[in-house]
């Protein structure tokens, strides 16, 4: 049951992640008329590894006791480029959609213990 | 995360395109108006768009800034006039020739005026596009758990 429980933390943040992700995108979209603007990413990839190295089954860290430090959103200091950032908001809103799918399924699982197998 | 707010954000970048595509449309109107209401040349306007909250100082601070969850967003700090070298035309019958028959027109490079309501048209759609992606996502969030 804790693994259920950790999936849907997981997904939760997520999708934390991923709204913040558009949020990022639409401010260079909006901000790319502005001279001297440099467009920002979310930076959660450090997160990531050592949670990857926690999953890692070699190492002996329980991935339920993984602490995540919010993502940041850090300056890259290049100029917005509004075709990269559409298609790179595009195939992050494709992913959000995913995310939101993974979790109707894990409630519906949950839904189904809950209900003892009967549907 | 607050999808909301994101609203926002896109409705400020439309917003300053739409100022940048007044502003075009006003110098291209005017490209031959040798007289506005104070009797001066008419002079190629100019928009001025700033940032709000540009991250500035050190890795830690801008991140700090951005963790706070206040993202950027633009506004026309200004409106201004560049003043430019006037075309002169040459129209001896012109109310406002000059001595030797020749008009002053007002210095509006279409051209590049052309070029920039090409970036604005852009831009606004870039906007646009952000704005109906997450109000998708908020729709698809809304809906979790309808299918029951």
């Amino acid at each position: 049951m804790s693994d259920s429980i950790l999936t849907i933390d997981l997904l939760t943040r997520a999708l934390d992640v991923s709204a913040l992700r558009q949020a990022v995108y639409s401010a260079n979209i909006a901000n790319a008329a502005v001279p001297g603007y440099q467009r920002l990413e979310v930076n959660f990839d450090q997160q990531m590894e050592s949670f990857a190295a926690a999953f890692d089954s070699s190492s002996n860290a329980d991935p339920t006791h993984v602490s995540m430090n919010a993502p940041s959103v850090v300056p890259t200091g290049t100029a917005v480029k509004l075709d990269e950032e559409v298609a790179a908001m595009a195939r992050n809103a494709l992913q959000y959609q995913t995310l939101v799918g993974a979790y109707e399924r894990m409630s519906s699982l949950t839904r189904l213990a809950i209900h003892e197998g009967r549907e | 995360m607050d999808l909301f707010g994101v609203f926002d954000i896109s409705s400020a970048g439309m917003s300053v395109e739409q100022s940048r595509l007044a502003t075009a449309a006003s110098n291209l109107a005017n490209a031959r108006t040798t007289k506005t209401a104070d009797g001066t040349l008419y002079q190629p306007l100019s928009v001025v768009v700033r940032s709000s909250n540009v991250p500035t100082g050190t890795y830690a601070d801008v991140e700090a800034t951005m963790r706070a969850g206040t993202l950027p967003r633009p506004y026309v700090s200004s409106i201004t006039e560049v003043p430019t070298a006037p075309r002169l035309v040459y129209d001896p019958g012109h109310p406002d020739a000059d001595a030797k028959g020749f008009v002053s027109m007002p210095g509006v490079d279409t051209l590049s005026t052309m070029m920039d309501l090409i970036s604005v048209s852009r831009g606004y759609e870039a906007n646009l596009r952000a704005f109906d992606i997450t109000r998708h996502l908020i729709q698809k969030t809304i809906d979790m758990g309808r299918n029951r």
